[in-house]
């Protein structure tokens, strides 16, 4: 009952980030904001699959392709914005320290791997693992990419939180509010919603 | 017992006589028809072997394989077209389009030879309902992969998660619309308000 509740307060939420992320992709004709709406559209029918999966089947999906699928185009879109939003210089500098993203994605996936499933693990590692390299590489060189600071830092929250709430579900199943899952998936609404300054200070700037 | 080779057949055959006669811009418009028709065979015959092999029942199969099956069938003549003829922005969204559009009418001739022709304002809701949905996720794709990204490594990775989207928006659509009564409807009117407003705004960008 409660991941019912939960779900459609986080649905609710996505439906308000997705109109107000379209008003700007009409008004303005911005590719950023344009793939800021897929990012939601692709978060926001992930969440109503399960929804509605769960109210009409009383059961989540026995095949959870389709799902995941959502959560993938969901990390890709995330990446394309940051690509979308940099401004056009070239760092071709190959340092050490982006690298601990990857490894990190690769250890998580480890432990979730002798978990839980394998192939979908090795996507989600290698999506989460290339998020988390251009975060790191943004940092680096803030200088450059200053516009894109706010943006990145709310990436590297979204991506934390993820493996948190991943993590939270092989520790915790029970349906109460003492699941850290809930928290987890809350603060994750959350730092969506401020995607959409994140994205205009990006924009604009 | 449905034998949709045979509809097939049938609803092939004065399109393929057309295509020999007709010359450029017809011809390439009914081969989109065709191989949307065509696609949507082949996805009935791989849907049915996979929902088999994972043990799934009718309804399972409809959101959880037919999706992901269709939209990935759907997507492979457009990506040999563009691929091979490196056509025009225009020419391949409307490429995009047809190929929904013949899918979306087998799949609709399919449905009624099953399920019979007597409830006129089910199939009305039904035809328009599949259809907007067909066109939306072909136009998703389409727009998407020529408007949103300038780079071949950026519309690669792209219309993989493009195609991702449209594959969950489809597999939502199947759901509702296996479902009686306001869900049905609501299901259905989702994807025909989503051609409306795609009329409205973004019509004058893309053409």
């Amino acid at each position: 009952m409660i991941e019912s509740i939960e779900n459609a307060l986080q649905i609710g939420a996505l439906i308000i980030c997705a109109v107000v992320s379209l008003y700007p992709t009409i008004t303005r004709k911005s590719r950023e904001w344009m793939i800021l709406f897929f990012f939601y559209g692709s978060f926001l029918l992930g969440d109503i699959y399960w929804l509605v999966c769960l109210i009409f089947f009383g059961d989540t999906p026995k095949i959870s392709v389709v799902s995941d699928l959502s959560w993938y185009a969901m990390y890709i879109f995330l990446y394309m914005l940051l690509i979308q939003t940099a401004p056009p210089v070239k760092t071709s500098r190959l340092r050490a320290l982006p690298w601990l993203g990857p490894i990190f994605s690769v250890a998580m996936a480890v432990f979730f791997i002798l978990r839980g499933e394998i192939l979908s693990n090795i996507i989600y590692a290698s999506l989460m693992g290339l998020l988390l390299f251009s975060v790191i590489c943004r940092f680096i060189d803030w200088k450059i990419y200053k516009n894109q600071i706010f943006l990145s830092i709310m990436i590297l929250v979204f991506c934390l939180l993820e493996y948190g709430l991943w993590t939270a579900s092989c520790f915790w199943t029970s349906d109460t509010l003492t699941n850290p899952y809930y928290w987890f998936d809350f603060l994750l609404t959350v730092s969506a919603a401020i995607f959409l300054p994140a994205t205009k200070k990006a924009v604009e700037e | 017992m449905n034998y949709i080779e045979n509809i097939y057949i049938c609803l092939a055959a004065p399109l393929i006589l057309a295509i020999i006669c007709l010359r450029r811009e017809g011809r390439r418009a009914l081969l989109f028809l065709l191989a949307g028709m065509t696609v949507c065979l082949l996805s009935a015959y791989v849907n049915t072997f996979l929902a088999g092999a994972a043990g799934a029942d009718l309804i399972e199969a409809s959101h959880e394989i037919s999706p992901v099956v269709e939209e990935i069938l759907k997507f492979l003549p457009m990506l040999f077209f563009i691929l091979v003829f490196e056509p025009e922005k225009k020419v391949a969204i409307t490429g995009f389009l047809l190929v929904a559009v013949g899918f979306a009418t087998f799949e609709n001739v399919c449905f009624i030879t099953y399920y019979g022709t007597s409830d006129l304002l089910r199939l009305i809701i039904r035809g328009f309902g599949t259809g907007a949905m067909h066109v939306v996720c072909g136009m998703i794709i389409a727009v998407g992969l020529f408007y949103l990204w300038n780079k071949i490594w950026l519309q690669i990775v792209g219309a993989f998660a493009l195609l991702c989207f449209v594959i969950i928006f489809h597999a939502v659509f199947n759901i509702f619309v296996n479902q009686s009564g306001v869900v049905f409807w609501i299901g259905s009117v989702i994807p025909m308000t989503l051609v409306l407003l795609y009329m409205v705004f973004f019509r004058k960008r893309i053409s």
